[in-house]
C-alpha cells in the first residue's frame, strides 16, 4: 500500500516512519509538511493511505481534504488532541490515531484501511467532516479555492462580495475574482451572518464594503461598496441589510 | 462619586449633624449675641445646612491631595485658600439670609455687627470639623479600597494558577511532546532525555512559580525560556527566539506566570501558523519610571489574529491592572505580519514593596 505522511513536525513525521516500516505491505512513498505540500505531493505520488495531521500551518487536515476532493485517498488523521475533531471523526465514522502514536493501533488503522480500499468504501465528505469538527459557534473564517491550478487561502475580510454563476460562485476581493465550485446556499449557511448578508438570489455582500444604498426603481434597490462597484438588491435583501446596519 | 451623595441614608445622617451644628450655633446666638430666639432658629439652621452642603466640595479637595503623598505646605496653603473662600461665600450669603429674615425697619448693618465675630468663628470651626471629617472619611474609604483590591488580587491570582495548571496540562502541549519524546527514544537517547528533564523542569517551575504571588522578572523569563526549549524541540528550526533582557531589570518584582502565558500565545497562535517558522523576541528594560516587557512574534496575514489569544491576554491585563492601578498598562498592536505584546509596569520602590505587601 502505498502511503504518503503529512506532519508539520519533523518528530511526529519519524515516528510514524519508523512504526510503519514494521508493517511489510505499506510503502512511504513520500512526507509532506505542510497543506500545501501535502495536496502537491498526493497529486504527484497518487498515494493509497495518508496520515494527515489536523493542526498545520496555513492549511489544516480538514482543509488538505477538502482541496484533495473526490481524489483524495483513504484518510487516517493524526492529532495529539482535538475534542472537536474526534467527536467528527465519531460521527462521521473516520479512522483516526491519537498522539504518542501507539504501534498496535497503527497497525490495526492500517488494516482497516487496507480493508476499506479494497471494498472500495466511499470517503466521507470533506466538507461535511469539517463542519462538524468546527466547534460550536464558531463560523467559516476563510474559504480555499483552486484557481487556474493554484491553491488560495482567502481570509474572509478579504472579500468584497460573492456572485453565484451557473454553477460555480465567484469571489470578489480586490478586483480579482476567484471561482469555486460550491452553491450559495450551502456558502450562506457557513458565514457569519453579522458580516455577510445575501442581499440577492445571486449575491452576497460583505457588509463592510458597503458604502451606501440606492432607489433603483420599486422594490428594487442598489448597493454601492466603497470601490464603486453597484450589485442589485431585492426586497428580502435590502430588509435583511437594513436590519443588520439599522 | 461623591461617598456621602452615594447613598439616600447617608446624606440624612450628613445633614442630620449639621442641623445639630445649626442648633448649637442657635444657643450661642441667643445667648452670647443676644438675638431673638425664633430668628436665630431660622438664620442659624439653614445657615449651618448650607455649610454642609458646600463643604460636600471638600471631598475632591481630600481626593486630589492625599495625605502622605501631598508635600505639607501645599496642603495648608491650599486648605487655607479653600476655607478662606468658603468662609466668605457662606458669610456672604449669610449676610443676605439675614436681610431677608429681618423686618424692614430695622438696619441690618447693627445687627450684622453684632453677630459677625460670631459668624466667622462658627464657620471657621464648622470648615475645620467638615475637612477633618472628610479626611477621617477619605481613609476610610482608601482602607475599603485596599481591602477590595486586595482580595480581586487574590481572586485573579487563585485564577492564573488554576489557568497554569491547566496550561501544564494543556493536552496539546503534553501530548505533543510526549510524542517527539518517543520520537526521540528510537533515535537519539540523549535528546529524549533532555527533553523528559526540560518537561520536569517545566512542569515543576511551574507548580511551585503558580503559588507565589510575586517573583523577580527572571524567574519568569526562565520558565519562558524552558517552554521555548519545549517547543523548539517540537517545532525544530522554525521556533527561534531571543531574549532580550536589561540587566537593572532583572530583580523587577513581577506577577507569576504572566509572561508565559504571553509567550505561548507567540508560539501557538503565531509561529506555528507560518510555513517557514519565526522568532518570538521577548524584551524588557528601564524606560523612565517603568519597566517595558514586550513579547513579539510574527504572523500569518490569512489567519485572523484573534482566534483563542483573547483569554490569556485579558487574564495578564486584568492581573497587571489591579495590582499597579492606573500607572500601568498593557498595549496590544497586532498588524498583518506582527503581533505584538508590550507591558509598562511602575518601575519604583514603592512598586517592589507593594507586590510583597500582597505576597
Amino acid at each position: 500500500m502505498r502511503v504518503l505522511i503529512v506532519d508539520d513536525e519533523t518528530l511526529a513525521r519519524s515516528i510514524l516512519r519508523e512504526h510503519l516500516a514494521k508493517i511489510p505491505s505499506v510503502e512511504i512513498v513520500g512526507e509532506a509538511a505542510n497543506g500545501f505540500e501535502a495536496v502537491k505531493l498526493a497529486e504527484e505520488l497518487n498515494p493509497e493511505l495518508v496520515f494527515l495531521d489536523i493542526q498545520m500551518p496555513k492549511l489544516s487536515g480538514f482543509e488538505v481534504l477538502e482541496l484533495l476532493g473526490e481524489r483524495a485517498p483513504t484518510v487516517i488523521f493524526t492529532t495529539a488532541y482535538d475534542e472537536f475533531a474526534l467527536r467528527a471523526f465519531e460521527v462521521h465514522a473516520v479512522d483516526y490515531l491519537l498522539k504518542p502514536v501507539e504501534p498496535a493501533r497503527l497497525a490495526g488503522a492500517v488494516e482497516r484501511a487496507a480493508e476499506r480500499l479494497r471494498s472500495k468504501t466511499p470517503a466521507p465528505s470533506a466538507h461535511d467532516l469539517a463542519v462538524s469538527a468546527r466547534p460550536p459557534g464558531r463560523t467559516l473564517e476563510r474559504i480555499l479555492i483552486r484557481h487556474e491550478g493554484r491553491v488560495h487561502v482567502l481570509p474572509l475580510e478579504r472579500i468584497d462580495f460573492i456572485e453565484a454563476q451557473d454553477d460555480y460562485l465567484e469571489f470578489s476581493c480586490g478586483g480579482k475574482r476567484l471561482r469555486k465550485q460550491q452553491t450559495m446556499t450551502d456558502l450562506e449557511s457557513q458565514l457569519d451572518a453579522t458580516r455577510f448578508v445575501r442581499i440577492h438570489r445571486s449575491f452576497i455582500l460583505n457588509v463592510e464594503r458597503l458604502a451606501r444604498i440606492d432607489l433603483y426603481g420599486k422594490d428594487s434597490w442598489l448597493a454601492i461598496l466603497s470601490d464603486g462597484s453597484k450589485l442589485p438588491m431585492s426586497r428580502t435583501g435590502h430588509a435583511k441589510l437594513k436590519e443588520l446596519i439599522g | 462619586m461623591h461617598p456621602i451623595l452615594k447613598r439616600r441614608s447617608r446624606l440624612f445622617l450628613y445633614l442630620a449633624v449639621w442641623i445639630v451644628f445649626g442648633l448649637l450655633l442657635t444657643v450661642v446666638f441667643i445667648f452670647g449675641g443676644r438675638a431673638p430666639p425664633l430668628w436665630s432658629v431660622y438664620f442659624a439652621v439653614p445657615m449651618a445646612m448650607l455649610l454642609g452642603m458646600q463643604s460636600l466640595s471638600f471631598w475632591y479637595l481630600v481626593q486630589s491631595m492625599p495625605p502622605g503623598e501631598t508635600p505639607i505646605v501645599r496642603m495648608v496653603v491650599s486648605w487655607v485658600g479653600a476655607g478662606l473662600a468658603s468662609l466668605i461665600v457662606w458669610l456672604v450669603i449669610g449676610y443676605m439670609w439675614a436681610q431677608y429674615l429681618l423686618p424692614d425697619d430695622v438696619d441690618i448693618a447693627d445687627e450684622a455687627a453684632g453677630i459677625l465675630g460670631l459668624m466667622i468663628f462658627a464657620g471657621a470651626i464648622g470648615i475645620s470639623l467638615a475637612v477633618l471629617g472628610h479626611y477621617l472619611a477619605g481613609a476610610f474609604e482608601r482602607s475599603r479600597n485596599a481591602e477590595r483590591r486586595a482580595l480581586e488580587l487574590q481572586v485573579l491570582a487563585r485564577e492564573a494558577e488554576l489557568k497554569s495548571l491547566r496550561a501544564q496540562l494543556d493536552p496539546h502541549f503534553l501530548f505533543n511532546s510526549l510524542n517527539s519524546v518517543a520520537a526521540l527514544i528510537g533515535n537519539d537517547t540523549a535528546a529524549a532525555r533532555q527533553m523528559c528533564f526540560l518537561m520536569a523542569q517545566f512542569f515543576r517551575k511551574s507548580l511551585t512559580l503558580g503559588r507565589e504571588q510575586a517573583i523577580p522578572l527572571s524567574e519568569e523569563v526562565g520558565l519562558a525560556q524552558t517552554f521555548l526549549a519545549i517547543e523548539r524541540v517540537r517545532f525544530g528550526e522554525r521556533l527561534r527566539s531571543k531574549f532580550d533582557i536589561a540587566a537593572d531589570v532583572r530583580d523587577v518584582v513581577v506577577p507569576p506566570l504572566f509572561l508565559q502565558p504571553l509567550v505561548e500565545n507567540a508560539v501557538h497562535h503565531g509561529v506555528a501558523h507560518l510555513l517557514e517558522g519565526g522568532e518570538v523576541c521577548v524584551t524588557a528594560r528601564r524606560r523612565e519610571g517603568f519597566v517595558e516587557l514586550v513579547v513579539e512574534n510574527p504572523c500569518d496575514p490569512d489567519r485572523p489574529p484573534s482566534r483563542g489569544t483573547g483569554v490569556g491576554l485579558a487574564n495578564v491585563r486584568s492581573r497587571v491592572e489591579t495590582l499597579c492601578g492606573h500607572r500601568a498598562s498593557v498595549d496590544v498592536s497586532a498588524t498583518d505580519e506582527k503581533f505584538r505584546v508590550s507591558i509598562l509596569l511602575p518601575y519604583s520602590g514603592a512598586n517592589a514593596a507593594e507586590l510583597r505587601a500582597t505576597a
